[in-house]
């Protein structure tokens, strides 16, 4: 089969939580075919579980002979925001300067991260994202195990917004990503990010909801609309609304309605 | 509504860092860009051809007919005729006699087109009348070179007049 009509594996790749999807190329790509698994003992700290649970699904043929499409969660994640530089940097300077602002921003632990800056036309500032620098070398021999190519690495929140951002206005709105354990959210102005924040949740997630509605009251401007999208599993939408909320949660009426939110972030990588 | 750009981020897939991919893409598309602009060349070359071929089958060359030519010389003809000022020739002619208290009587005036010459004939009672004709014929603007080709006294007549002839050529 041509390269241009691969199939592609899209993998959900959390500390405790792994998905995969299938695609099928073609002239009428299609999901063929779908799974969900738990990473027993997996933690934010150590990939290791969750790239064992990996190898030990990737050893089945379903799961092989592919191009792959990776989706990191944003635990393992961290973004800033870089302006543009006053003065000309190339491409690795750029990268050291983005480097420089997410270790001002995260401390030491990034310092051995792997960093990358999104594609932005000169003159506006940029997204910057880091990931644990052995995340990649890791998961890059556990594909190739299982005759896959990685064709594309992304973190969940940049997933996330891509496949929600035609339903978001361009000013004042935050966009917020939620999973187990960790919430991202992003601030609009003009179109493009100009904060971003990130935090760690509770098991307690009715706790988790009021002050993510305080956090969209307090960051509210004075005569400001400042609406809050919210993007999260089904279970943490049917919590909201026992408790009524602020937030507009973004739903895909077209999707099925007992479908696992990892696999249908997978769904949207395509988007 | 405007829509938030995408944010194009990725670890593995850095589109705008594959410097190789995009020189051999604009490599490819130069030689595509060379290669459609010599087929449109030798398109057009090909085209001027066929335009020159078919402009000398339906417009051949063709001898003209003697019919033709009589009828151009005709017309050539009736053109020069057309083009000789007779008003101001005329109205020069009667100045000049009029000047002369009309001692000069104009017998003929005879234009030749093709020369562009015209040849008078005038009676005047002596050959001093028709000299000081002809010195008034050379003040004008509208002939030039006028000349005395000839002159006889008409001994039938029996007031004895002289009959001259006179040449010129008229201005254009």
């Amino acid at each position: 089969m041509s390269p241009l009509w691969r199939d592609e594996i899209a993998i959900y790749l959390a500390p405790r939580k792994i998905a995969l999807a299938r695609r099928e190329r073609g002239m009428k790509p299609r999901v063929g075919a779908a799974t969900e698994i738990a990473v027993p003992g997996g933690s934010i700290g150590d990939v290791r579980p969750a790239f064992a649970r990996l190898a030990e699904v990737l050893a089945e043929p379903t799961w092989q002979d592919a191009a792959a499409r990776v989706v990191i969660a944003d635990p393992w994640a961290r973004y800033g925001i870089v302006n543009w530089p006053a003065t000309r940097l190339d491409g690795d300077a750029r990268l050291t300067h983005a480097r420089y602002v997410l270790a001002d921003t995260f401390g030491d632990g990034v310092a051995d991260w792997s960093v990358t800056l999104a594609d932005t036309p000169p003159g506006r500032a940029a997204v910057a994202c880091a990931m644990p620098g052995q995340l990649r070398s890791t998961l890059e021999d556990t594909l190739v195990a299982a005759r896959l190519k990685l064709v594309s690495l992304q973190p969940q929140l940049i997933v996330a917004f891509n496949a929600w951002r035609h339903r978001l206005p361009p000013d004042d709105a935050w966009f917020v990503s939620l999973d187990e354990g960790s919430l991202s959210a992003v601030h609009l102005t003009d179109g493009a990010w100009d904060r971003v924040h990130m935090a760690r949740l509770s098991a307690d997630w009715m706790l988790e909801l009021e002050r993510l509605q305080a956090f969209g009251r307090l960051t509210r401007a004075a005569g400001a609309v400042g609406r809050m999208f919210v993007d999260a599993p089904v279970w943490m939408r049917s919590a909201s609304t026992v408790r009524g909320s602020e937030l507009e949660w973004l739903t895909d009426d077209g999707a099925p309605g007992d479908q696992a939110h990892e696999l249908a972030l997978l769904q949207r990588v395509y988007a | 509504m405007r829509i938030p750009r995408r944010v194009r981020l990725d670890f593995a897939a850095e589109v705008h860092r594959a410097p190789g991919t995009g020189a051999a893409l604009c490599v490819a598309g130069l030689a595509a860009a060379i290669g459609v602009g010599l087929a449109f060349d030798a398109q057009l070359t090909e085209r001027n051809r066929l335009d020159a071929e078919l402009g000398a089958i339906s417009r051949p060359h063709r001898a003209a007919s003697p019919a033709a030519l009589k009828q151009a010389e005709e017309a050539a003809t009736i053109e020069r005729e057309l083009a000789v000022p007779w008003s101001q020739l005329l109205g020069e002619l009667e100045a000049a006699s009029h000047d002369l208290s009309s001692k000069v009587a104009l017998l003929q005036v005879a234009p030749d087109a093709a020369k562009r010459s015209v040849e008078i004939t005038a009676e005047v009672r002596s050959l001093p009348d028709a000299l000081a004709y002809l010195e008034r014929l050379q003040q004008s603007k509208v002939l030039r070179y006028p000349m005395l080709e000839s002159h006889e006294r008409k001994k039938d007549d029996p007031e004895h007049p002289v009959r001259v002839k006179l040449a010129a050529e008229w201005r254009t």
